[in-house]
């Protein structure tokens, strides 16, 4: 703001990965109502997940890989990237370390390019609730506290009713006839363009109803989860976790759809896996070299079986 | 009278002699020690475990399996900041569902945040125990991690400069009086003999010797077997081995918060687990001129892997050497020993070019 010298507000850049996918209404909506121009990184492709995988550590998941890829993306384009930190909202939902550690991160893996970075610290533990990070986040890019806490008021009302709608639409989607098949997974590997668009396309051509956890109500989802496995505590596995027990017996097939190598999906599949008796289903790893056709020989012979089990296949 | 307890923790490194003594002492049950972790540890874990998890878990999981086949009937683990905290849930499933049955005491359900709450856990152990008694056997167990964490860390940056052999044999006698002792006297006794045998060896070490600082994820780079025996491995070629990572100094004497205010520069939020401690002590050892870092962690570590950017601004920055090395259950002695040795080389290199 300073170096402009004017009025002018600073163009903010969000990257459209990670946690985008199940926050990013909130974060639009923050900014609009201030008023802050943003600009959103252009839909993931292979090309921002190559950029990603060179610069990000070997070892990490591909989720970061694209994140990486889609700050990479923004770099002199807007004079703050906003990369917020998800630490956790008290004891029981954690983050998993990946979004604790991701503005450092970035900060790091992106030092030498001058880009000026911004952040919103929740981390309930240490005394700092959304309301409060938000509340920070308007202070700094200029306006006053109760601008802020009004902004944020509007933009998690926003994410709550987009949250009940797409809640709704799982229901009116779970009523309709045909085989019903149930996408488990992280809302930024399902809704990701390059992803888990490929999946869900094919699964619509094969004539199957999508059910996804990341569209379920959050905190019902995050209940259920709770009396299923008490010490899972990543809020967002805990809403794939809980979304699955409460969908199960409702659904003719389950797809845990997960990003190698995913830290808590790694364990909570493996566990969702040896306690969901009855039901079939299909663990699905994606990874960096993973061309569309072996996924879609797995899915393909995946609906194969649920056709037999419902007798519609001799 | 009802049978006493055998309980068990999953082997790692020397702190087994902690909970035996503060189960025996404390509670007057029974602890059963996992056989040392071997290749066949690791290879009953890796079977039953599912592939992405870190190594740790792999590790623990057949660890625990080795300790139910020892007799135990009481598993206690114990939770962290990372996916440790979810250790417990899937071991225990896992553990069930090869059928073995046991009481598992998983304090990551425990974990409330309530004092109140880990008492809870802890009576299961022995439902009559006498509390007051076992805060003292708690109290001497702090202590003995001490001096453990003390004497470990005293051998290893000196064991390299012993022309006699004995440093050895003075650490393995203390480790084995303190999986003996039974008081406060024993512990303080073993840990005064040790250090008074280590002042009596006559060290040959030039003035400005090779210093490396290893950092690394909580497990592997605190259990030998894990790492491979990095340290010895290193200390054998002539280097001052440093680590500052250790119960003592990571849970008994942390101030996580003054030091997130330290590396600001590089993180200025914790990246989680041990990430902040890890920067710390790299930061540290860099600016009191150590010649090289290695970064020990296990494979699909998340916050190690998070922090390797950071690592890599630091050593730009103090221009010191970084290794990063990565345990996965394949990793084999000849290809660390490969990579440690022109590390080495590398390091003494520099040496000589700029002093």
């Amino acid at each position: 703001m300073e170096e402009t010298g004017g009025n002018r507000i600073p163009a903010i850049g969000i990257p459209r990965a990670l946690l985008y996918y199940r926050y990013g209404t909130l974060w639009e909506h923050f900014f609009r109502a201030l008023d802050v121009p943003v600009i959103l990184s252009p839909l993931s492709s292979r090309g921002i997940l190559d950029i990603g995988a060179r610069l990000a550590p070997d070892e990490g998941c591909i989720s970061l890989k694209m994140f990486i890829g889609h700050v990479e993306a923004l770099i002199g384009k807007c004079e703050r990237i906003f990369i917020p930190r998800y630490s956790n909202y008290g004891y029981t939902d954690l983050f998993c370390t990946r979004y604790e550690g991701i503005y450092d991160q970035a900060r790091n893996i992106f030092h030498t390019s001058g880009q000026r970075f911004i952040t919103c610290n929740i981390d309930v533990m240490n005394g700092s609730p959304e309301p409060k990070a938000f509340e920070q986040l308007g202070v700094e890019l200029g306006f006053s506290e109760r601008e802020s806490r009004q902004a944020w008021k509007e933009a998690a009302g926003a994410l709550e009713q987009e949250q009940r709608a797409n809640d709704r639409l799982q229901k009116e989607l779970a009523g309709k006839p045909g085989m019903k098949v149930l996408l488990a997974g992280h809302s930024y590997v399902l809704s990701d363009p390059y992803l888990g668009k490929p999946i869900r396309d094919y699964l619509e051509a094969a004539g199957a109803v999508i059910l996804r956890t990341d569209a379920l109500d959050p905190i019902t989802s995050r209940k259920a989860s709770a009396r299923f496995s008490p010490t899972c505590r990543w809020l967002v596995s805990e809403e794939v976790v809980g979304g699955v027990m409460l969908w199960k017996e409702k659904v003719d097939g389950i797809i845990l759809v997960s990003a190698f190598p995913c830290g808590p999906d790694s364990m909570t599949n493996e566990l969702l896996i040896r306690r969901i008796k009855g039901v079939p289903v299909l663990p699905l790893i994606l990874d960096i070299q993973s061309g569309m056709a072996g996924i879609e020989t797995r899915i393909e012979s995946f609906l194969d079986i649920i056709r037999f089990q419902k007798g519609e296949m001799v | 009278m009802k049978q006493q307890r055998k309980v068990a923790l999953p082997r790692y490194g020397e702190y087994n002699c902690v909970l035996k003594y503060i189960v025996e002492q404390g509670f007057e049950a029974q602890c059963i020690l996992p056989p040392p972790l071997s290749r066949r540890t690791e290879e009953l874990g890796a079977r039953n475990s599912p592939d992405l998890v870190c190594t740790p878990f792999k590790t623990t999981l057949g660890s625990m399996i080795e300790a139910l086949e020892a007799g135990a009937d009481t598993i206690i683990m114990v939770h962290g900041a990372c996916r440790l905290n979810y250790f417990g849930e899937l071991q225990e499933q896992i553990l069930r569902d090869l059928g073995y049955s046991f009481e598992f005491i998983n304090l990551s359900l425990y974990n409330t945040g309530k004092i109140k709450d880990i008492l809870r856990a802890l009576k299961v152990i022995n439902p009559r125990c006498n509390m007051v008694k076992a805060g003292r056997a708690v109290y001497d167990a702090v202590k003995m991690v001490e001096h453990l964490d003390d004497t470990t860390s005293m051998y290893y940056q000196n064991c390299g400069f012993d022309p006699t052999g004995t440093y050895p044999k003075i650490y393995r006698k203390f480790i084995s009086d303190m999986y003996a002792a039974r008081s406060l006297a024993d512990i303080q006794e073993g840990y005064r003999n040790a250090n008074h045998a280590f002042a009596d060896v006559v060290l040959e070490k030039n003035p400005d010797p090779i210093r490396i600082g290893i950092i690394g994820d909580y497990y592997t780079v605190m259990d030998p077997f894990s790492n491979l025996e990095i340290e010895q491995k290193l200390a054998d070629m002539g280097v001052e081995v440093h680590r500052l990572m250790n119960i003592t100094n990571d849970m008994l004497r942390n101030s996580e918060k003054n030091k997130q205010i330290i590396i600001r520069r590089f993180s200025e939020y914790s990246m989680g687990a041990s990430s902040t401690t890890d920067i710390w002590q790299a930061q540290n050892f860099a600016e009191r001129g150590f010649d090289g870092l290695i970064q020990v962690k296990s494979a699909f570590c998340m916050p190690e892997t998070d922090i390797m950017p950071v690592l890599a601004n630091l050593s730009r920055e103090y221009s010191i050497p970084v290794l990063y090395l990565t345990y996965d259950s394949q990793t084999s002695d000849v290809g660390l020993m490969t990579r440690l040795e022109a590390f080495f080389d590398m390091l003494e290199m520099r040496k000589k070019v700029a002093p």
